[in-house]
């Protein structure tokens, strides 16, 4: 097999994994984890998130992310779904992930006052 | 509520000159009849890369790029698109691009939109730990596809016509530091990725890794193939712990998936990366002194030649390159050089990132096309200065580089146009002043750090940014002389021409660039002995006006007791005693101390 072909197998078995991993859930959400991100508070944001699925958030494809490069707003969370303008949250705080959870993710109101414009 | 759509127009020189202006009113009249207007965003891009079939605009959600339309479609795109959300498709441009991904998510954000992301394409939108997230987006296919039937000197010539420079700083030409260190002959040969950022202020090799480090694994495999080396090594700094965590981490996935190690993919090409950490002395950034800190002795810089093509780590045929520059290699690979070559301006080619700091409102990583303006980054990217304060000065290239004055925010940014404004390109750093910086102290505080720095190795460096160090200290603390604002001069022009590396020769360049451009600071702090931004603390002149109501606070707070006056009466102070602290001024609940 030429390396070309090998790399598409490998990419079809990579997006079957990610799948696997609950990818096409309604909602992505990206939590951004870069040494920045990290130190404006995003490890506390993360266990929110984490703690939220592990007590039973569905449909949720939670992952971590670098950073996208805009500093003074970190923390930041984008909430993606499928054929929606992806919705990216800053100066996200452990209090505003729960609400997040609670608001967007449940019940799906976008909490508007926190969007980065 | 947010957007249901968001319509981004290119506005890069290319197709603003096809009429963008008259396409927003266009789209705007249509959005207005189909009463859509509240539920679609409409931005300007910088330039979005597909200059032939402009104009070119983007519909998201779903990243449908049109082209090739003119304003008398707009009706159609409209009523098909926005209303019916039926895509047109004689309009759209078929093209799977590397470049520009991170549209999808953050193209709707000025601050965003306004960006051209080649080198930072993944940062930001997958998860950097995840192999997966990276093959997925066509990770490791740029190896594949030269493995597969490029020509090492194929790649070389690939990468030589896309006219990549290194983003180091320096801005050699790539391709010909691929092709000196693929001529030699050796039965080993080395790939270093230079991750030493030292630049006070610079963070984007760091988020460049911790954001897609397998970028940088899939770059140097490509140029150990191409070079004939075997071996890659990534030199990076030991106060990085994430990005060595994850570089580490993308090494030994990327062996797993058998993107590295013996017979690569089964082709027979083998290579392996090892990192090697470093303690942090900015000098190490250097190439000769980084070899010699991987080899296990002191950094230090060596004469050039024999460079590091022919003769560099541990005596062998070397090739370094800058994460950046690693970072853009799979894609004029995959999006080919051509079009890699079709942006910026005539001698820089390709995106550069900054790291946007200092007094602007929006902080952050910025990559643009080469030739944008130093005002379209602080102002349309950044935003402009908070709090309506006068923007004095943006200082590029870190400390190596120069202070640049209002007068030159129309410079187009590439290698030669800033070096010819007096400063450099450097790694890209970019830190905006306002009014209320005093550009003798900023040039001191660089100075500080390259003075700190300099390995002591050659005279000029070591002795020559001392005395002009103590030079400056005096004019900060009101001893100066006129005098000493020539003898910086003679000072710094001697250590740029006489110092062995890159490090003294770019020394003096904040102090020589602030006397060229504000040498009126400098005359004032020597001749009025007054500091204009009111931050040389040996000039300022601390006085009680009438507001004061003897609560004696500041007489308390003062530790020189400089402060004298009887309670519920105005107080004084000495200015013979005051050693300007300032405690004074901060204890003060009236607002009665004036600073001058």
């Amino acid at each position: 097999m030429k390396p070309l072909e090998i790399i598409r197998k490998k990419r079809a078995e990579a997006i079957n994994r990610i799948i696997a991993k609950g990818y096409l859930s309604s909602k992505r959400v990206y939590v951004g984890m870069a040494t920045c991100e990290i130190a404006a508070g995003s490890k506390e944001v993360m266990e929110v998130f984490q703690d939220a699925v592990k007590s039973g958030l569905s449909d949720v494809y939670l992952s971590q992310k670098g950073c996208a490069g805009r500093c003074n707003l970190e923390p930041t969370v984008e909430v993606v779904e499928e054929g929606r303008i992806p919705l990216k949250y800053g100066l996200v705080t452990k209090e505003k992930a729960k609400e997040i959870i609670e608001r967007h993710l449940k019940k799906g109101e976008v909490i508007k006052e926190w969007l980065i414009k | 509520m947010p957007k249901r759509f968001n319509i981004t127009l290119c506005d890069g020189p290319s197709c603003m000159h096809k009429n963008s202006k008259e396409i927003v009113a266009a789209i705007e009249a249509q959005l207005k009849k189909h009463e859509l207007s509240d539920h679609v965003g409409i931005n300007l891009s910088g330039c979005l890369g597909m200059c032939a079939r402009g104009p070119v605009m983007i519909i998201n959600p779903g990243y449908s790029i049109y082209g090739d339309f003119t304003e008398k479609d707009i009706p159609e795109i409209i009523e098909q698109h926005i209303k019916k959300n039926k895509p047109i498709a004689r309009f759209i441009i078929d093209e799977d691009h590397l470049y520009n991904r991170f549209f999808r998510v953050f193209g709707d954000v000025n601050f965003f939109g306004k960006q051209m992301r080649i080198a930072l394409r993944n940062c930001g939108i997958i998860d950097p730990e995840n192999i997966d997230d990276y093959i997925s987006l066509r990770g490791y296919e740029a190896l594949a596809k030269v493995l597969t039937d490029i020509a090492p000197e194929k790649v070389i010539g690939q990468i030589k016509k896309s006219g990549l420079r290194g983003r180091g700083g320096a801005g050699f030409p790539t391709g010909i530091k691929w092709e000196l260190t693929a001529r030699e002959k050796s039965d080993e040969k080395f790939v270093i990725c230079n991750a030493d950022e030292g630049d006070p202020g610079a963070f984007m090799d760091r988020s460049a890794i911790e954001g897609d480090p397998h970028t940088i694994v899939e770059g140097m495999a490509i140029a150990g193939y191409a070079i004939g080396a075997q071996k890659g090594i990534v030199y990076i700094r030991a106060e990085y712990p994430l990005a060595v965590k994850r570089i580490k981490k993308a090494i030994a996935d990327a062996r797993k998936e058998g993107f590295l190690g013996q017979n690569i993919l089964g082709t027979g090409f083998s290579f392996d990366i090892e990192v090697r950490l470093g303690a942090g002395a900015f000098v190490c950034g250097e190439e000769t002194a980084l070899m010699l800190s991987i080899e296990g002795h002191r950094g230090m810089p060596r004469p050039r030649p024999p460079f590091p093509s022919v003769s560099g780590l541990f005596g062998r045929p070397t090739l370094i390159n800058n994460v950046e520059t690693l970072a853009n290699i799979p894609v004029i690979i995959l999006d080919g050089a051509q079009w890699f070559s079709s942006l910026g301006t005539e001698k820089s080619k390709g995106t550069k990132v900054f790291a946007l700091a200092g007094k602007i409102k929006n902080t952050g990583l910025v990559e643009v096309p080469m030739g944008t303006t130093l005002r379209q980054i602080i102002y349309n990217i950044g935003g402009g200065i908070p709090g309506d304060k006068q923007f004095k000065a943006v200082q590029t290239g870190g400390p190596s580089g120069g202070c640049l004055s209002e007068e030159y925010l129309d410079t187009k940014i590439d290698y030669e146009s800033l070096a010819a404004a007096g400063s450099i390109m450097g790694s890209g750093g970019m830190i905006v002043i306002d009014e209320d910086s005093c550009m003798v102290n900023i040039a001191k505080f660089f100075l500080e750090f390259t003075q700190n720095e300099s390995c002591g190795k050659c005279t000029p460096c070591r002795e020559g940014t001392k005395r002009m160090l103590e030079i400056l200290t005096r004019i900060t603390e009101g001893k100066g002389s006129q005098e000493d604002i020539d003898k910086l001069l003679r000072l710094g022009n001697m250590i740029k021409k006489a110092s062995l590396c890159g490090l003294g020769q770019s020394a003096p360049n904040p102090v020589l660039s602030t006397i060229k451009n504000f040498r009126a600071e400098y005359e004032e702090h020597v001749r009025d002995k007054r500091c204009r931004a009111g931050v040389c603390r040996h000039l300022l002149v601390y006085e009680i006006t009438d507001k004061c109501v003897g609560c004696s606070a500041c007489k308390k707070a003062c530790p020189a007791e400089a402060i004298s006056g009887a309670l519920k009466q105005k107080h004084l102070i000495d200015v013979n005693k005051c050693v300007k602290c300032g405690a004074c001024f901060k204890i003060c609940k009236f607002g009665a101390i004036k600073k001058s």
